[in-house]
């Protein structure tokens, strides 16, 4: 399987170790990945800005650069969710991209959801030990049903997952929300943080890099510097 | 377009607001006649819509589980000459005043060998306790159906603190679509009010706290009365009046 | 709010086929929406056959003046009012009592809101933001009586406070949830009581209503009313379901002697012509507050208007006008749970999302905003200078962060993010360099 990895932009700024553990997990799986060189971002920033054009311009990249490959996997159920159920509305006046984008549409998946269902991966470890807890992204969970898969995941690399009460209300991040509103969307970070901290998991865990340096920034600044934030992959693919 | 439908041009609200919506909706004169009988049509043919399975074993037990679960209280009996006793028991119980005022309906039964003085006349405020008859009980939502009308009126299940209800078994159906029937075949329109009793009067305004009895009853108490002429199933299940009635 | 959530979730989880229930309930409000003129025109025939007096009105100010009119030449001094938030769209309350009317609320969180001159914070909670001790005071004070600590003595209170004016007012005025087109009626669901009590015990009962409340038939009305009812307060049926059918009968002691429904436009037929007329479906269960995380953090009062909540942020600037109220459809962040809750499926999210495209294409947002996001979309359009700006802009956050690794301050149009909150630094470089970096060594 020859699966092309959309990084996202955060993870390219902020974290790559993300993108190498998701090419780990991926060939452990039995795929070829390939990074498409050209790309920068999904286009959702503008996209939920209300800016049409912006993201469109930088959604008509992705589907260039994207358009070669078997499967596109992102280590993202905001960025996956948007090329799969956003891009079709944004070229809906434009036919030939419309075609485009239904057919990378198609073939889009966010990480753990691939590796579960179409990769169906076995082997998975973890080199991490202790509990986590997961927090359910919001575009993941309800946009493209991602909710079992990552805890399948760690379930059959044995790592014990301690559900929090609101696993699957938003953490506050929401893309350009978190400065537009800032003050709300801390506040909504403290809430995960008050729930996720409640299960005495070791670790937050989650698939969404944006929620997950929210929870963290919040974290810190409520003065804990034990609990770890990790993304998912990372979790999976161990250290480098 | 039908007479109907035709505006009598600009110079009403309500013409402009009807016409607002058609250009709204794109509809030319044309169209908005076909509409128009497309949905009287549709309301002619009152088609039913999804409901939840109604798997339950027993009407009247699903009756009777679900009226309780809303906080009202359900005894059964068998002869409406029953009732008087089943009633003053109940206002014994609860320590509550054995005065009351109900329905015409109920003046032959003998309340006074019950120890009850019930009065028919119209309710007051202050009158502690109602009896009414019901039109019919509906299972799904253990839910009472009153309909209003000079010898039903609606206040009687208002205004007093407890309110009794009397309901013949063979008057409760499945859910709100066989009510709809019983009224259409033997009304044909709804009268004044319609009105769908499930428990006690509540509230959940402060600090989402339930509490019984804000401005209608405390308490409801449902005597089911099994034995009597009983409703034709036809009138419930069928929808015959929207027949021609001629052949 | 979560208590709200969970009541609603045990209630859905009963019924199986509720997502088929929730489908039907969305079509039926679409089939009225696309053929709004004609059910409108069937209710009107069909209530005006039962004695009811129908009124148009195209404004919030015709509805003031509507109702100011039937209480004038009726002779009416005393007004009770039961839930209508058509009435808090005009402000009628307060239109009428400068008009020298007794007005009263009489729904228990209105009633409290009322005497405490306040606006309600939620459409079916108002009072949701009072907690009981602020109750017990405020009773104290205006009805001078003594002080009550529990919540089932202060609703006792209020009752016999309002029983009177049940019995002494010339007309009640409430709101309808439903408008049935099939038999003319109007349906009032309840769990109090005063809804009841307004529509059976004045003389006259005035209901106001938009446009869009109309529904087709009685078997349409149990479809809505079993999602409407579980979304709300996860009730499988409310108390009182009132279906309220023109005046009483020569015989009759109890009911109106004149029944009036005021029908309001009051922009809904803009709403209605626009890419965004789904949001016309909504039963206005208060599901997707409920469920909206910013709504638990904000509160009602915020969204600065009638309605609050992610229904709140795609009505009121509809209404209201985007220049007034754009903020609104930003205050989202899009997570999408009252979509996946609202019984009549509207899609909460697209629609704020919409709001905003059309705040940005009129200009209606701050120019540095409008700026930054042009410049982004210059950006990341271009990967080569993409690349060179997410260097630099990966060493400078790393360098902010320091020696812990945390941004505690950034700046300009990203400061919002550390008001509560630190940002933690990457290590240095992307993944893009490290990406080349590694594969140059493989090579
Ligand atoms: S938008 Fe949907 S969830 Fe919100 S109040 Fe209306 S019907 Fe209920």
């Amino acid at each position: 399987m020859r699966v092309a990895l959309f990084v996202t932009c955060l993870v390219d700024l902020f974290r790559p170790s993300v993108g190498f553990a998701s090419i780990k997990l991926l060939e452990a799986a039995g795929c070829e990945v390939v990074v498409p060189e050209g790309q920068t971002c999904c286009g959702q920033p503008g996209y939920n800005s209300g800016d049409r054009a912006s993201a469109q311009a930088v959604a008509r990249r992705v589907l260039q650069d994207f358009a070669a490959y078997e499967y596109v996997v992102a280590p993202s159920g905001s960025c996956a969710g948007m090329i799969k159920t956003h891009y079709p509305e944004l070229f809906k006046d434009d036919p030939a991209a419309l075609e485009q984008a239904l057919w990378l549409a198609k073939r889009t998946y966010e990480l753990t959801d691939f590796l579960v269902n179409v990769a169906k991966a076995k082997a998975v470890s973890a080199s991490f030990k202790g509990s986590v807890t997961y927090h359910d992204s919001c575009s993941g969970l309800r946009e493209l049903g991602v909710q079992s898969q990552p805890r399948a995941l760690l379930q059959a690399a044995g790592v014990p997952v301690k559900e929090m009460a609101n696993a699957a209300t938003c953490c506050g991040f929401g893309g350009t929300f978190a400065v537009k509103l800032g003050d709300i969307s801390s506040a909504m970070a403290e809430k995960k943080c008050a729930g996720a901290l409640a299960t005495g998991a070791d670790a937050i865990a989650g698939g969404d890099l944006g929620c997950l340096l929210s929870i963290e920034g919040r974290l810190r600044r409520r003065g804990d510097d034990k609990t770890k934030v990790i993304h998912v992959a990372e979790l999976l693919a161990g250290p480098e | 377009m039908s007479d109907a439908l035709r505006s009598g041009g600009q110079g009403n609200p309500r013409d402009r607001i009807l016409e607002r919506i058609r250009a709204a909706t794109g509809k030319d004169a044309k169209s908005a006649t076909q509409d128009l009988e497309a949905v009287q049509s549709r309301l002619r043919e009152h088609p039913r819509g999804p409901r939840p399975p109604f798997n339950w074993p027993e009407l009247v037990a699903q009756f009777r589980a679900q009226a309780s679960a809303l906080q009202s209280t359900v005894e059964v009996v068998e002869n409406l000459a029953d009732v008087p006793a089943a009633i003053a028991h109940y206002l014994e119980d609860l320590q509550l005043d054995r005065r009351a005022v109900s329905w015409p309906e109920f003046r032959g039964l003998d309340w006074r060998a019950a120890g009850l003085q019930v009065e028919q006349r119209t309710v007051r405020d202050g009158d502690l306790v109602g009896i009414t008859g019901a039109y019919a009980g509906i299972a799904e939502t253990g839910t009472l159906m009153l309909l209003s009308g000079p010898q039903t009126p609606a206040a009687m299940s208002l205004l007093p603190d407890t309110h009794i209800a009397i309901l013949r078994t063979s008057r409760i159906v499945e859910g709100m679509e066989e009510a709809w029937n019983l009224l259409r075949n033997e009304h044909g329109k709804p009268p004044r009010a319609v009105n769908f009793v499930s428990g006690p009067s509540r509230s959940g305004d402060i600090e989402m706290q339930i509490v019984l009895g804000v401005h209608g009853p405390y308490r409801v108490h449902i005597v089911l009365v099994t034995q009597d002429a009983g409703t034709p199933r036809e009138l419930i299940n069928t929808d015959w009046w929207r027949q021609p009635a001629r052949t | 709010m979560a208590r709200m959530s969970g009541v609603r979730a045990d209630a859905v989880a009963k019924v199986p086929n509720f997502e088929e229930i929730r489908t039907a309930g969305a079509a039926i409000r679409d089939r009225v929406l696309s053929n709004l003129d004609a059910y409108l025109f069937q209710f009107e025939q069909a209530a005006q056959a039962r004695g009811v007096i129908v009124h148009w009105a195209e404004t919030g100010t015709d509805v003031n003046r509507i109702v100011r009119d039937i209480a004038q030449q009726n002779g009416v001094k005393k007004i009770i009012k039961s839930k209508s938030m058509l009435g808090e769209e005009s402000s009628l309350n307060h239109y009428l009592q400068e008009a020298g009317l007794d007005v009263r609320e009489t729904d228990l969180g209105e009633y409290i809101l009322q005497i405490s001159g306040e606006t309600p914070s939620h459409i079916i909670a108002p009072a949701i933001h009072k907690s009981k001790e602020d109750v017990g005071e405020l009773f104290e004070r205006v009805h001078q009586m003594p002080r009550k600590h529990t919540i089932p003595e202060m609703c006792r209170e209020a009752r016999m406070m309002l029983r009177p004016h049940f019995l002494s007012a010339d007309m009640g005025i409430s709101g309808a949830n439903f408008l049935i087109a099939e038999t003319g009626s109007v349906v009032i669901v309840t769990n109090e009581g005063n809804g009841r009590m307004t529509t059976t015990m004045p003389r006259i009962h005035v209901a106001i209503t938009g446009i869009e409340k109309v529904i087709p038939t009685l078997e349409d009305l149990s479809v809505l009313l079993r999602l409407l009812t579980r979304s709300a307060t996860g009730q499988a049926t409310s108390n009182y379901i009132s279906m309220l059918t023109g005046v009483r009968g020569p015989n009759d002691s109890d009911g109106p002697e004149q029944m009036h429904v005021v029908i309001v436009d009051n922009h809904r037929t803009e709403l209605l012509a626009s890419d965004m007329r789904e949001a016309l479906r909504c039963i206005r269960c208060g599901a997707c507050m409920n469920h909206c995380p910013v709504y638990e953090v904000i509160g009602g009062h915020t969204y600065g208007w009638v309605y609050p909540g992610p229904i709140g942020s795609v009505l009121t600037p509809s209404y209201v006008g985007l220049e007034k109220a754009g903020e609104l459809p930003n205050a989202s962040t899009l997570c999408g749970a009252c979509a996946v809750v609202c019984p009549v499926k509207i899609p909460l999210p697209d629609l704020m999302r919409k709001l905003r495209e059309k705040s940005f294409e009129r200009k209606l947002r701050p120019a540095s905003e409008r700026l930054s996001m042009r410049l982004w979309g210059y950006v990341a359009a271009r990967p080569k200078l993409y690349a060179l700006a997410t260097k630099l802009g990966a060493r400078m956050l790393q360098w902010m962060g320091g020696e812990d690794k945390l941004i505690h301050k950034l700046p300009g149009g990203l400061k919002e993010w550390t008001n509560g909150r630190d940002m933690p630094a990457p290590s240095g470089k992307t993944f893009r360099e490290l990406y080349a970096e590694k594969k140059a060594v493989g090579k």
